[in-house]
């Protein structure tokens, strides 16, 4: 089981500490988004509750509302309709307690600055996501070395390769250990030692009583294991394991 | 959001023309103006330094206009096709946090900016500056959070639509005419006057000459302070109020994720 190397920011914060498996951490309820334009829905009345300890799994064709469904939860989209909630909090919670609790992998390769190094980049993260002070440097470094990044520690972003880039963006998601993990296409660019990189991180997130909710078109290119594993077609999730 | 002037502190120094530039820019202009205030005698300009000292006050005060009200937007819209805004909205920094720490760094370096264009005019063209100078920069700082407002509405516009960068030069320019930056507003017409006294840049303007360059008030310090002040205090959470309704309508409709 691993731990993490400063305190949560649950912990700092007074709350109660990570749910125990099989509790309610992250959920939707009744979710509508519609996009201008004479389009149906999106996302259509989609209800999804994710128990700590488990990975769930969410394919569907290119467009279907994958990347939506994750935005929504990650408080990037508000709904139009409907809910999200981590326990009592929601997005618009106040001191960015609900965000606390998210990590986050977007699609594609934006989010990094270019011109920083990993290590520079990974402390600025760190900052952004309110990790104290005290220990920063030491979580960046653990972080590094979860995702094998030390040996480019000092090395610009714009001068790495796609794989690695993607490795800095999971480094930047799992490094304040969040309950809740948000990764969309988590296995863009990455080779094989990366995707085993990811599947232990995920393992061990998942053992220290995280969610983790991963998106991908395709049924082969997510986790080797996972709790539970649905589609997503017509603004509806079909269970399909 | 310290963390985030840190990052653009180190943006900024990894472009090192860049930081060359930002300094001989400055020398460039006051050259130019320098030679253009020897053909200048008139008498409006009641300041030791007649127009060259009335004018450099107006250049610094442009350089923080343009560093904060015409590159703002344009940063933020590259960091909304970056990705990088997206990073403010998963984090606990929050969004509205995050934009006003990237104001942060540019209004920073405007004013070191600013600094360095008046030494240079000081020890290169012999601008006589005030004994008074040092009670600029608590003068200039207020100026500076009067302007923000300015700023948080062009990026509220970014956040809901995207493209303005155009306009917000063409509000830089506007802002210069009504603001006297390189001419006493007095020279204006009287059907455009009043706008020289509708925004805060007049009497941060007025007061900055004043104590750099001991130029004569026309109405008391403590009156163009009190207008700095409350226009501080009237537009700045206007302006925050309008960020965070941008935002929130990005959101709601997912334009947020648009660029």
């Amino acid at each position: 089981m691993s731990s993490t190397p400063y305190p949560l920011p649950d912990a700092a914060l007074g709350e109660p500490p990570a749910a125990a498996a099989g509790e309610p951490l992250l959920e939707l309820e009744r979710l509508y988004h519609r996009w201008k334009g004479p389009k149906p829905p999106v996302l259509d009345e989609v209800s999804l509750t994710l128990r700590a300890g488990e990975v769930t799994w969410i394919g569907g064709r290119n467009g279907v509302g994958k990347t939506t469904l994750l935005r929504l939860a990650a408080g990037i989209l508000l709904p139009q309709r409907g809910s999200v909630r981590i326990g009592e909090l929601t997005p618009r919670a106040r001191g960015g307690r609900y965000q606390r609790e998210i990590g986050f992998l977007s699609a594609g390769d934006r989010g990094l600055q270019a011109r920083m190094r990993v290590r520079q980049q990974l402390d600025y993260w760190a900052r952004l996501a309110y990790v104290p002070r005290a220990g920063r440097a030491a979580l960046v470094a653990e972080s590094m070395r979860q995702f094998e990044l030390e040996e480019f520690s000092e090395r610009r972003v714009d001068r790495m390769s796609m794989g690695q880039r993607q490795r800095i963006r999971l480094a930047m998601a799992f490094l304040h250990a969040p309950r809740v993990l948000l990764l969309d296409e988590p296995r863009n660019s990455l080779d094989d030692d990366g995707y085993r990189l990811l599947n232990a991180q995920i393992e061990q997130a998942a053992a220290r009583g995280a969610c983790v909710l991963w998106c991908s078109p395709r049924g082969e290119d997510r986790v080797i294991s996972c709790d539970a594993g649905y589609t997503l077609r017509d603004g509806r999730l079909e269970r399909i394991s | 959001m310290l963390g985030i002037m840190r990052r653009d502190a180190i943006l900024f120094v990894s472009y090192r023309t860049q930081v060359v530039a930002q300094f001989l820019g400055p020398l460039f202009t006051i050259t130019v103006f320098y030679y253009v205030s020897r053909l200048l005698t008139a008498r409006t300009f009641h300041s030791p330094g007649g127009y060259f000292g009335f004018v450099i006050v107006g250049l610094v005060i442009i350089q923080i206009l343009t560093l904060s009200l015409g590159l703002m937007p344009g940063s933020v819209r590259q960091e909304l096709i970056s990705g990088t805004i997206e990073r403010f909205l998963v984090s606990a920094h929050g969004p509205v946090n995050g934009i006003l720490g990237t104001m942060l760094f540019p209004l920073c370096n405007a004013l070191v900016a600013g600094v360095v264009t008046l030494v240079l005019a000081n020890v290169i063209f012999g601008l006589p500056l005030a004994a008074t100078s040092l009670l600029a920069i608590p003068v200039a700082l207020l100026g500076v959070i009067a302007f923000m407002p300015f700023a948080l509405f062009l990026v509220a516009l970014v956040m809901a639509f995207k493209q303005i960068a155009s306009a917000s030069q063409f509000i830089v320019s506007g802002i210069a005419i009504v603001g006297g930056l390189y001419f006493p507003v007095t020279l204006l017409p009287g059907w455009i006057r009043w706008m020289s006294d509708v925004q805060p840049f007049t009497p941060a303007t007025d007061l900055l000459r004043h104590l750099l360059v001991g130029a004569q008030l026309v109405h008391p310090a403590g009156v163009e302070l009190l207008k700095l002040v409350g226009f501080s205090l009237v537009l700045l959470p206007a302006g925050l109020t309008l960020l965070a309704a941008a935002i929130r309508y990005g959101q709601r409709t997912g334009t947020i994720a648009e660029y």
